[in-house]
């Protein structure tokens, strides 16, 4: 995909959102029985928005990015995929470093930190991940979830163009990160804008590349796919943040009587 | 983020709820261990018998018959179909209800016949389990493929009377209840609170 193409799916993008949010703002509680709780349960005020995103995101990845995705895969060998995987995480190691000084996480960024040495020295820059294999797992942590640390809320859902769900609260992390990671200054100020677009654009298309059964299956199987992601991606962050130690669990009580299975009638 | 004060009050309540959990861990540990196993032994006989099912290459038919048997007797289906309609199951009417329960469990035994036709080659080892309240356990699985990293899975297990049956399946801290509940209530609420609504959709998933 050239730079060209792609800012133009972006301004595309960007002026569809804009006549969604002028036609429907914001989406108001029903006035049925339970409908008010239904509706702060899901936090979604800006769903027509979202959802008007939502679809333009999916037409992007029916067009673009899924079948780049697909010939990433089958054309480009393992081991190659391996190093892109390895080279583009290990570019993100300085925000997780800095995410974790911020969370008072010192164990957590000199765990970082000697990940990010280790690759970048013996993983020639990067292209080998060496300090998983010696038993130093990668935890990427972002500003979402340092402000998550610090006591902020999720806030409402929202569905970023191309970068798919997200929330107030983790879309400011997002920026944050953007604006403070050392390779994207780097960039900016070496005229390398090009080269963080493409590093971009790559660890995106390899991200999808590493989900192709899953977003299928997801299609496949869902009857409201947005509601899916939706629930999919904040119980995901919600294990990230909390970092599986204390998930808080459902509530499954017992039903006075178990439904009757329908083949057998009462 | 709009409710400082509540955040301040939960960041309290959580961290003295954190002293609590440190307090109560050493019991906690040895409640676990004194556990009754037969959640785990239920979860790693199910499993096995999952396993040798798919790698029976028979008919596809055949295969998917043997794996509702199987589903159907290691979920608790209709309790998993009444939690994740919530609020909505007292909306619905009797026919109502009988429907859904059918369509529900048609649904989920064509997704996850589907899921466990593309079977190749995973195991699973048992990593531990948990009291759950009184009458559930969580057993914690890791599912090892053949390549990538391995999931965690954990399967929340109620016993009742000597049975043991599924009731939710998490991975990696996903539950897949809570996530099929919001998706329920999505659809209901995109038709105007109609429950109608949602057997409409459903009734189109299974014949598609």
């Amino acid at each position: 995909m050239t730079g060209a193409s792609f800012l133009r799916i972006l301004k595309g993008a960007a002026s569809a959102a804009v006549v969604a949010l002028s036609l429907t703002a914001c989406s108001l509680p029903g006035s049925g029985p339970g409908e008010r709780e239904a509706w702060l349960e899901a936090n979604d005020p800006f769903e027509p928005l979202n959802r008007a995103i939502f679809g333009i995101n999916e037409a992007a990845d029916f067009l673009v990015i899924g079948p780049a995705a697909y010939a990433y895969n089958a054309i480009v060998p393992d081991p190659v995929r391996e190093s892109v995987r390895s080279f583009t995480a290990n570019l993100l190691s300085p925000i997780t470093i800095v995410n974790q000084l911020l969370q008072g996480d010192f164990d957590g960024a000199i765990h970082a930190t000697g990940r990010f040495l280790t690759n970048t020295v013996l993983g020639a820059g990067g292209i080998a991940d060496v300090a998983t294999a010696a038993g130093i797992p990668d935890q990427k942590e972002d500003f979402g979830q340092t402000l998550a640390v610090w006591g902020f809320n999720e806030g409402p859902y929202v569905v970023l163009p191309f970068l798919g769900p997200s929330s107030m609260r983790d879309a400011t992390g997002y920026a944050v990160d953007t604006l403070a990671d050392p390779v994207r200054m780097w960039a900016a100020n070496t005229d390398h804008e090009g080269a963080y677009m493409a590093k971009g654009i790559a660890g995106g298309i390899d991200r999808r590349s590493r989900v192709l059964k899953e977003v299928e299956d997801l299609r496949r199987n869902s009857v409201d796919y947005y509601a899916t992601l939706r629930s999919l991606y904040r119980q995901q962050r919600k294990a990230d943040i909390e970092e599986k130690a204390a998930v808080a669990q459902p509530d499954f009580p017992a039903f006075e009587k178990t439904p009757e299975a329908p083949a057998k009638k009462k | 983020m709009f409710d400082r004060t509540l955040t301040g009050r939960r960041a309290l309540l959580k961290s003295v709820a954190g002293f609590a959990a440190a307090a109560t861990l050493p019991l906690i540990a040895r409640t676990a261990l004194a556990q009754d196993p037969g959640a785990s032994a239920f979860i790693q006989k199910l499993g096995d018998r999952a396993i040798k099912t798919f790698s029976d290459k028979g008919t596809k038919a055949a295969a998917k018959e043997k794996f509702r048997a199987l589903l159907v007797e290691g979920f608790d289906i209709p309790y998993i179909g009444r939690w994740v309609l919530g609020r909505y199951w007292n909306v619905a009417n009797d026919a109502q209800r009988q429907e859904y329960m059918a369509l529900f469990e048609r649904m989920i035994v064509d997704a996850y016949a589907g899921r466990f036709a593309e079977y190749s080659g995973e195991t699973f080892k048992i990593t531990g389990a948990r009291p759950e309240g009184d009458a559930d356990s969580t057993v914690t699985t890791q599912i090892v493929r053949p390549s990538g990293p391995p999931i965690n899975v954990d399967w929340r297990v109620r016993k009742a009377g000597a049975t043991y049956k599924i009731i939710d399946v998490a991975v990696e801290g996903v539950s897949m209840g809570v996530t099929q509940r919001s998706e329920f209530a999505s659809v209901i609420q995109t038709n105007g609170g109609q429950f109608d609504g949602l057997l409409k959709v459903l009734r189109a998933k299974v014949a598609g």
